[in-house]
């Protein structure tokens, strides 16, 4: 009751109070961001680590004497909610910019909502690939960059020569297999199996019965993340696949709630929190400090979205406007050294980056295996 | 609506309402907002889905999550047509036109799966959930040619601005609501809830359902695509959500909260809904589901016709603006049938069986009817009275043997091919249209005839005077506009039957038409049915416990005994049979 | 012979999963479309267990407490004033599953859960190394369906529902309190939806939204077998297998909507399907 009134009162005077402090209207950045849905399981580390982000810069003076302020909607993890939750952004709320962590759907849903509304988006997510547009950056990795030290280092270190594929039949399961496949033909290894199942699909009887039939001595998967990534690693481990098993799409809290089922899993990503690097050490801290009871496992797509407000920051200081189009090309052009090394979206609006090689131990943690350092994103966006 | 002279409140809050929605898409843009402009064009557009959700379930009673699947391969279609063909005029009519005429074609084929005869109405929502599930998958896995789960995006659309599309979307609701409006109080509006109501009665009325049911079915589903055309073209992408199971129950949520069979109901609320959500979601997302899940709950239990139906509660009627009481025609007299020589028999059954696996209910039946007849069938429970008249009507009933009406076999006919035959139905327990009134209910009888407006709601009643005169009798006549549903058990008895004689048979089967009633009434319908058999030339047959009442009208007797018919006779011959006191008397086993 | 495996378990635990569904349509004939939301319920039942560090299998009776008192508490406040109403049961029942996932969201969260393996590891059948777990799927399905037979044939309270499901005006007339038997038979139902919850917690992901997956081909392998257990279990046997053979042949996204098609196209060639009236 009164609690909760004086609570209000209370944000309401520090709301007022920090409007007086600062001359100047604050920065908005919008964050259209799977509150429900498939993506609710992140979308909350992903929200911390941007008030993380907007709480250190504004400590620090802000940007260009703005203070930045936060605008999160829920996008429900697709494209319909996706709309709403651009519209209200844009042209409601009327953000400067958007930073956030989507669904693919959801992205394509708000790219013609964002060039409408002339603003800038950075994507903080990893993706299949290929999603090209003046008003788009991406900060998250992309096939050509998270294939390639799984497959080398099955091929070198593990001696694997047959490959089965498994993924959820959605564009970023199928991405990243295709690629995968391409890969791993270059590389000399054989492809004796690619299998689908429907997005929503529970069963995956049939394809572990032909994995197991087919001789395949390394395993690597891109399901849609959370459930059915969990279906199937409970599933393989029950009809007792032992198989290198590279996951393509496993976080570290995911990988968590499967408990022993997900010892062994290799993985990855341009951030696990294992990583030993000052920068890495202070953000956890901080994350930790700032959110304690409440904090939300740091991971790969909550990491990119603390960056991506700090090249943000960067773009719009370097451009000395808020301006779409200075930002734009001054976004392409700055750089940002944090948790994950210094990352700069200067490939065709992608970033090259640095990728860990990791596999998930019996308590849940990731051990990074090895270290590829600026893998380059490749071919994305020609045009652009 | 026109001859009313004294415009009641709900004439003027619709006038209102529709001049209101004018000013709004008009002048919307000038004070809207863009955020509101872009979420109202979106939720105008859900709101056409909602419209036709309410034709299929609230009126015609079809629980159907499938519209989801039209909408969405309207959508995909444009999108389509737009991503990989281009983008010109030619282009845009291209797939405008296939947005259209996909979901329609494949409205014709899940409208013969859902409604085949002797589907059951679960059947149908069975089949409208398999088709989104189906349709999202081929979304799905269609690659490049479907973006997958990241959906189309990125084509070029209608050169429209944000106030445009505010404005098309806003016609096309107003165009799409308005005729559905205007459609459900026409005649043949009516009969979507006949068929909601009592399908079997509508089939006994010479009426195929089942195809006014895939006609339906089709034309919504191209209206649906109507609106994914326009959806595809406002919103600039298309994703397999939008094709989704879960999308199709929110549409009848929607429609549930708003007010099922109202068409205004679902669209005010579909819009309410809907932009609301968008407002309020993003800061609750949780609490937002849980809240509109729990109205939907209470909504469905406690008040089925959702807030539309509230506000129709506290509003007064337009009480008798339309249907004055004493606007009757009288038709020319029916035709007696012309002379019986060298025709076949009115009804002639040949050696008719039917079991259910082993156990035989009918056997071995020969039995002729002429013209003028009045044939009681008699006999104790249980000998298949109920089952021989149901082996007449439906020539789907598996039989062995034949029946033939004026020569025609009906093997295979379906109830309402045989009502075209002239043999017309009365059931034993009185089957009426409960949510009509007693007019609708008549002119359901003459629809096969003649068919309905889809326009007007008539003001004429044509009917042979053969039933005016019962509706005289009865003193229905001067309760014309009264709703079927306020009606004493013995008048609908006796408005079944003046149903039945409506559909001017030369046959009519009747299943106990006295029971439950009281002496009078009973007298009546005697009265009505020497009437019809002795003057008019129609032959009768009769299902009747009641000898009294056989002795005093029958012009012939056939007893019916554990499936055989063993006695046919006038009605002396039958009256003095040992053989039927013996088997009234429960002794008589062969 | 894998395949004969895969068939015989993804048969099993389709049938542990629809048996709930059965229970209430064959004798109430109400479709509960909450029954994803009772599988869920079921699963979280055995995050809970664990939670408090209980054994495992605790999870069983504890799942079955708590979804026929949930079950209890239903039938009474939803389904009972829409008996007369089937359709608006399902639509109501959906709303009400909206409303448990919601309510599970809020109080565990949108997360994966984790729950711990009642069984683990393969063991070797007929020369092949097979999941221990989808073999004693079959066990649980035998049980549950051995379960039913002895409390339909056997029980007072099974005479009762035989003769509800028969004829229900008759039966009341004989003085069967027809009210109690719905609502024992929905208590037994979503009790038996819960359990099976917990026993697809080792091959599923536990989250708020666990059980909607399994809905569709639950309702529509109970649409083919009408109110009887035998013809649910030959459903089970015929629809699984053919999702197990399609999945290996043919493909496994056809696979996934295998169930679904296939129910649909014998519904309408067959509007009883596999029940024998």
């Amino acid at each position: 009751m009164d609690r909760t009134t004086g609570k209000l009162l209370f944000a309401m005077a520090g709301a007022l109070l920090a409007t007086a402090a600062w001359a100047e209207e604050p920065i908005k950045i919008g964050i259209p961001v799977g509150l429900s849905g498939a993506n609710s399981v992140v979308a909350p580390s992903v929200v911390q680590s941007a008030e993380l982000a907007v709480e250190e810069i504004n400590a620090a003076g802000g940007v260009l004497g703005r203070k930045l302020q936060l605008e999160i909607a829920d996008d429900a993890s697709g494209a319909a909610g996706a709309q709403k939750a651009f519209d209200s952004l844009v042209f409601q709320k009327e953000v400067n910019a958007i930073i956030s962590m989507e669904t693919s759907a959801a992205r394509n849903a708000g790219l013609p909502i964002v060039a409408k509304g002339e603003v800038p988006f950075i994507y903080t997510s990893f993706y299949e690939g290929r999603s090209c547009s003046p008003n788009l950056y991406v900060n998250g990795w992309v096939p050509e960059q998270q294939v390639p030290p799984v497959v080398d280092y099955f091929v070198k270190k593990e001696g694997a020569k047959k490959f089965f594929l498994v993924g959820s039949d959605y564009a970023f399961g199928r991405g990243m297999l295709e690629f995968a496949r391409t890969y791993l033909e270059k590389a000399g290894a054989q492809v004796v199996g690619e299998e689908y199942l429907p997005i929503e699909g529970t069963d995956w009887t049939a394809i572990i019965s032909k994995l197991k039939s087919s001789g395949a001595d390394a395993l690597i998967t891109s399901t849609a993340g959370g459930a059915p990534n969990v279906t199937l690693t409970k599933q393989l481990r029950g009809a007792g696949v032992k198989l290198p098993y590279g996951n393509l799409a496993v976080d570290e809290g995911t990988a968590k709630s499967m408990g022993p089922d997900a010892a062994g899993i290799y993985i990855a990503a341009s951030y696990v929190t294992s990583i030993d690097s000052p920068a890495n050490k202070k953000f956890l801290e901080a994350m930790q400090k700032k959110f304690s009871g409440e904090l939300r496992t740091p991971n790969d797509l909550s990491v990119p979205q603390y960056e991506g407000v700090y090249l943000y920051k960067a773009a719009v200081e370097k451009a000395d406007s808020t301006d779409t189009s200075a930002v734009l090309s001054a976004l392409g052009e700055v750089s940002f050294a944090g948790p994950r090394g210094t990352v700069s979206m200067n490939k065709q609006h992608h970033a090259p980056l640095t990728m860990y090689l990791g596999q998930v131990q019996e308590d849940g943690s990731v051990k990074v295996v090895e270290t590829f350092a600026d893998v380059d994103p490749g071919t994305q966006c020609p045009n652009l | 609506m026109p001859e009313s002279r004294l415009p009641n409140i709900r004439v003027w809050l619709l006038g209102a309402l529709v001049v209101a929605s004018l000013l709004m898409i008009a002048f919307g843009p000038t004070f809207l907002d863009r955020f509101a402009l872009n979420v109202l064009s979106r939720s105008m557009i859900y709101a056409m889905l909602a419209v036709t959700v309410d034709l299929l379930w609230g009126y015609t009673g079809v629980l159907t999550f499938g519209q989801a699947a039209f909408f969405g391969i309207g959508a995909y279609a444009t999108a389509m047509v737009l991503t990989h063909l281009g983008n010109s005029p030619e282009l845009m009519l291209l797939a405008f036109a296939l947005a259209i005429l996909v979901p329609l074609v494949l409205g014709i084929v899940v409208g013969w799966l859902s409604f085949g005869y002797g589907t059951t109405p679960l059947y149908a929502t069975v089949i409208s959930l398999v088709l989104p599930i189906v349709v999202t998958q081929v979304a799905f896995s269609g690659g490049q040619w479907t973006g997958s789960s990241s959906g189309l995006v990125g084509y070029a659309t209608l050169p429209l601005s944000l106030a445009g599309y505010f404005r098309l979307t806003g016609i096309c609701l107003l165009a799409v609501a308005a005729a559905a409006w205007i459609f459900v109080r026409s005649d043949a509006g009516k009969v979507l809830v006949a068929i909601r109501d009592n399908e079997a009665r509508c089939a006994y009325l010479g009426l195929n359902a089942s195809r006014i049911k895939i006609v339906l079915t089709a034309v919504l589903a191209g209206v649906t695509g109507l609106a994914g055309f326009l959806f595809a073209n406002a919103s600039g992408v298309v994703a397999p959500e939008n094709t989704g199971f879960v999308f199709g129950t929110e549409l009848v949520i929607w429609t549930a909260l708003g007010g099922r069979g109202t068409i205004l109901g679902p669209v005010l609320g579909t819009i309410g809904i809907d932009y609301l959500s968008a407002s309020l979601s993003g800061q609750l997302p949780f609490l937002w589901k849980l809240v509109v899940g729990a109205l939907f709950v209470a909504m469905i239990i406690l008040l089925p016709n959702g807030l539309a139906g509230l506000v129709g509660k506290i509003l007064p009627r337009s009480k008798g603006a339309r249907r004055g009481g004493g606007s009757l025609r009288l038709a020319q007299a029916m035709q007696a049938p012309q002379d019986v020589v060298d025709k076949p028999p009115l009804l002639a059954i040949h050696d008719l069986g039917k079991s259910y696996g082993s156990l035989n209910v009918l056997q071995g039946i020969n039995l002729t009817v002429q013209p003028g007849e009045l044939v009681s069938l008699v006999g104790p429970n249980g000998a298949g009275k109920t089952t021989l008249m149901r082996c007449l009507s439906d020539g789907t009933e598996s039989i062995s043997g034949s029946v033939s009406v004026r020569g025609a076999n009906i093997a295979g006919l379906a109830p309402d091919a045989i009502v075209a035959l002239g043999v017309g139905r009365k059931f034993q327990v009185a089957s009426v249209f409960d949510s009509l009134t007693v007019a609708e209910c008549l002119r359901m009888a003459r629809a096969a005839r003649h068919a309905p407006s889809l326009l007007h709601s008539s003001d004429e009643l044509d009917l042979p005077s053969a039933a005016v005169e019962i509706l005289k009798l009865t003193a229905l006549d001067g309760m014309l506009d009264r709703p079927v549903s306020a009606l004493s058990h013995g008048l609908k008895q006796s408005l079944e039957l003046t149903m039945v004689v409506a559909l001017e048979p030369q046959l009519i089967l009747l299943d106990e038409p006295t029971a439950g009633l009281t002496k009078t009434e009973r007298m009546t319908i005697g009265t009505i049915l020497k009437k019809l058999t002795g003057e008019l030339g129609l032959a009768a047959i009769l299902v009747e416990h009641d000898l009294d009442f056989v002795r005093e009208i029958s012009s012939r007797i056939v007893v019916l005994h554990q499936g055989q018919l063993v006695l046919d006779g006038t009605v002396q011959d039958v009256v003095n049979s040992e053989l039927v006191k013996a088997i009234y008397s429960g002794g008589a086993h062969d | 012979m894998t395949i004969l495996l895969d068939v015989i378990t993804t048969a099993a635990i389709l049938f542990v999963v629809a048996a709930g569904l059965l229970a209430i349509f064959g004798v109430l004939k109400i479709i509960n479309f909450a029954h994803g939301a009772w599988l869920t319920v079921g699963g979280y039942c055995a995050v809970a267990t664990a939670g408090v560090g209980l054994n495992p299998w605790l999870a069983l009776p504890v799942a079955f407490v708590v979804g026929s008192a949930l079950g209890g508490i239903t039938e009474v406040l939803v389904v009972r004033p829409l008996y007369r109403r089937p359709l608006d049961a399902i639509l109501a029942t959906w709303g009400l599953g909206i409303v448990i996932g919601q309510l599970i969201t809020l109080w565990f969260g949108r997360d994966v859960q984790f729950t711990p393996n009642l069984l683990s590891g393969t063991i070797n059948v007929f020369g092949i190394d097979y999941s221990f777990y989808r073999l004693f799927m079959i066990l649980a399905a035998l049980v549950v369906g051995l379960g039913f037979a002895v409390l339909l044939e056997g029980t007072r309270l099974g005479l009762s529902a035989r003769a509800v499901i028969m004829n229900e005006t008759l039966a009341r007339g004989l003085g069967i309190d027809t009210a109690k038997v719905r609502l024992t038979t929905f208590m037994i139902g979503t009790g038996l939806t819960a359990l099976a919850g917990v026993l697809l917690t080792p091959l599923t992901s536990v989250d708020p939204d666990m059980g909607l997956a399994w809905l569709i081909g639950a309702f529509m392998l109970v649409m083919v077998a009408g109110s009887s257990f035998g013809a649910l279990a030959m459903a089970c046997l015929v629809f699984g297998g053919a999702q197990t053979l399609v999945s290996t042949f043919v493909s496994p996204v056809l696979g996934g909507i295998t169930v679904a098609v296939l129910c649909a196209l014998v519904l309408r060639i067959s509007p009883k399907g596999f029940a024998r009236a």
